[in-house]
């Protein structure tokens, strides 16, 4: 068990294109840390690095507080569960899961009655002898899991161990790799591009985009105040929705200028937040499906828009809105080719099953003013204050 | 391991309209066997007049009737067959172990480790491949008796190794080329260093490219007769086919007895094909993928 400390750490391939560029993280002794992200943004890289199957271009790694730079894999004693689980063909499940500890020359007894645990822990009991030829994908998962934790290893490393089973046998083993984790208290980076695993299962969550880490918190903070625009788009299903609006002054105070329409910004907005001067820029304003509610006949907090589409997913329906009358910069925008470079306002709700709205319907929409976001309209950079 | 899976095609030759189509398949069925049969006959035919003919004495040989076990029991007075099928035995399992011991570590690095050059190495060597025994035979033997090799077997050993090691490298590369790096990585992860998993890994996965690479030469270097014949110039330490080869060159050759003496000489191949046949087919799908 140690903690592991990323400081500056950066990857660079042949093309001179950091994979991961400068990542500063810290995993504490027994929390599970998950690294999510879009497809190619540096997770597997980091972890590769971590478990030493990739060299370090510069900064520096540590477990334990040894760093590790230039240490040999086999002696950074960190456990792995990979993609594809790589498990050995010609060895049976118990072989499989007994050879790292054989490896080091434990004895034979000893290696089988760890084997036993972990087997125990894994529900595996019975496939001990079986080869993975004849294992199904979530029984070949749980091997792979317990070649892992047989070696009670300084850290456990993951790599998408979930993304080849099937979305229930997923949602099980989440459940199952969360609980082992606490169970044993290793400290674990989790890579993943799944935010639904990323937020279930990690103590903390580092999000990361083109090599750079964006930001890293527990789950909720994560969901609560996004750092930048990229964050907020990515943590959360569906996500938020988010806006490039102007502000303007009127006789309430500042509101955001959606087409023709005016939505008013609580006052507590301008102490808490940087607001860009009216008139400005403009600003990138987030709100969440589930803070976009319907309200019965339009007010000066309301928004008027259109339904547009309707996903009923069962135990909520995602309403696709666009905002009525916005005019201007907001209307369809066709380019010389024909293409849509630009839609009018969108907006999409998560509603309850039971709400009877239809497409075409008019819908008068208040957006929940406690939870409003505004990020800066060129770096994406949240404007709330303190962070 | 990485299988191409051609997507299954429409059949262009069927036009008949579909419920004709079971009797047609049947019928193809039957003419792919009775072709098979017709192969089958065609290279079992001189086995079975090697058989038959190795069962008479000369003299029942050449006047037609009768089986005697004569040629067989003088064979070994004629030629040593033991010392021979031996000396065979050796060169061959020598070469074969050079072979794989070159070939698998370098298939492995080939296609496992990133190095300066690593393509044109492999490049360079796999074209070996193309070149002709009978084209370097001459030079080879000057070199070969310059270093006073010529007397025992090693000559030739060395000469065999040479002519298979760029096969073995080639299949070996792209054996391994297919099985996945995280596999690899797995275990030097779980500790092992690159020749642990050399040693621990990835020969045992490579089994049935071993397998393979040893039927093949096995198949080639026991029924070759040229190296044999230049680079082993002690006769005692003949192999067997250039001992029959010499039989057969006799002015008074029995040919019953030749007969006997080539199908002991076809013997261990076929045996080494028959042990090694289930490796071939088998194992390729490790079930390494999934
Ligand atoms: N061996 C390599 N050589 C050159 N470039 C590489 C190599 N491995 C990864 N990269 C590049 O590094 C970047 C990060 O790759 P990485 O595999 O870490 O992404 P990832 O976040 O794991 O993506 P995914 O979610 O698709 O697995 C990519 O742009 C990739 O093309
Ligand atoms: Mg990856």
């Amino acid at each position: 068990m140690a903690e592991i400390t990323f400081d500056g750490v950066t990857k660079i391939f042949g093309d001179n294109i950091p994979a991961v560029d400068q990542l500063s993280l810290h995993v504490a002794e027994g929390e599970f840390m998950v690294l999510v992200g879009p497809s190619g943004c540096g997770k597997t890289t980091a972890l590769r690095m971590l478990a030493g199957l990739e060299d370090i271009t510069a900064g520096s790694l540590s477990i334990g507080g040894t760093v590790v730079n230039n240490v040999l894999p086999k002696d950074r004693d960190v456990a792995m569960v990979f993609q594809n689980y790589a498990l050995y063909p010609h060895m049976t499940v118990a072989q499989n899961m007994g050879f790292a500890l054989k490896i080091r020359g434990q004895s034979k007894g000893e290696v089988a009655r760890k084997v036993g645990e972990a087997a125990a822990i894994l529900r595996l009991t019975e496939y001990l002898d079986r080869r993975p030829k004849a294992l199904s994908g979530g029984q070949r998962q749980r091997v792979a899991m317990g070649r892992a934790i047989v070696r009670s290893p300084q850290a456990f490393l993951m790599d998408e161990p979930l993304s080849n089973l099937d979305a229930q046998l997923r949602v099980e083993m989440r459940l199952e790799i969360a609980r082992i984790q606490r169970l044993l208290g290793v400290a674990t980076v989790y890579v993943t591009h799944d935010q639904i695993e990323a937020m279930t299962m990690g103590d903390r969550v580092a999000v990361m985009r083109g090599g750079r880490l964006q930001q890293c918190d527990t789950p909720q903070d994560l969901y609560d105040h996004p750092k930048n625009d990229f964050v907020a788009g990515f943590m959360g299903s569906p996500p938020m929705n988010l806006l490039r609006v102007g502000l303007e002054t009127t006789d309430a105070g500042v509101a955001l200028a959606l087409g023709s329409q005016r939505l008013a910004i609580p006052a507590s907005y301008a102490t808490s937040h940087h607001l860009p001067r009216v008139d400005g820029p403009g600003v990138v304003f987030g709100v969440r499906p589930e803070d976009v509610e319907v309200r019965d006949g339009s007010s000066a907090d309301s928004l008027t828009t259109r339904v547009e589409r309707r996903e009923a997913l069962g135990a909520e329906i995602l309403v696709h809105l666009s905002l009525v009358d916005v005019g201007g910069d907001n209307a369809i925008v066709v380019n010389d080719s024909g293409a849509v470079v630009a839609r009018p306002t969108k907006l999409v709700a998560k509603m309850g099953p039971r709400s009877g709205v239809s497409v075409g319907d008019h819908l008068d929409v208040r957006l929940n003013p406690d939870h409003f976001h505004f990020f800066d309209a060129d770096s994406g950079l949240s404007l709330r204050r303190g962070v | 391991m990485t299988t191409v899976l051609t997507p299954p095609t429409e059949s262009g030759s069927h036009k008949e309209p579909p419920p004709l189509k079971p009797p047609p398949r049947r019928i193809g069925r039957w003419v792919l066997f009775g072709a098979m049969i017709v192969v089958a006959v065609i290279m079992l035919y001189p086995f079975f007049v090697m058989g038959v003919t190795s069962l008479k004495s000369e003299s029942q040989f050449l006047s037609g009737g009768g089986f005697s076990w004569l040629s067989w029991s003088s064979l070994t007075s004629v030629i040593p067959v033991g010392q021979e099928v031996l000396s065979s035995t050796i060169v061959c399992s020598s070469s074969i172990f050079i072979i794989l011991c070159v070939g698998l570590p370098a298939g492995f690095a080939f296609s496992k480790l990133r190095f300066r050059l690593s393509t044109v190495v492999f490049l360079v060597i796999v074209s070996a491949m193309m070149v002709p025994l009978q084209a370097i035979l001459m030079p080879e033997f000057v070199n070969v008796t310059k270093l006073g090799l010529t007397g025992g077997y090693t000559g030739a050993i060395l000469v065999y190794a040479a002519l298979g090691t760029p096969f073995s490298v080639f299949l070996f590369t792209t054996y391994f080329r297919g099985v996945p790096d995280e596999l690899i990585e797995a275990g030097i992860v779980d500790g092992l260093g690159y020749f642990g998993a050399l040693w621990r890994l990835v020969l045992p996965i490579a089994v049935p490219a071993i397998a393979t690479v040893t039927v093949l030469q096995f198949i080639q270097i026991w029924d070759d007769l040229l190296v044999g014949l230049l680079f082993i110039q002690n006769t005692s330490d003949r192999p067997i086919t250039v001992g029959l080869a010499v039989l057969a060159a006799g002015r008074t050759t029995s040919i019953p007895e030749l007969m006997a003496g080539s199908i002991i000489s076809a013997l261990p191949a076929m045996l080494v094909y028959l042990g090694f046949q289930r490796y071939l087919v088998k194992g390729l799908t490790m079930g390494i993928d999934r």
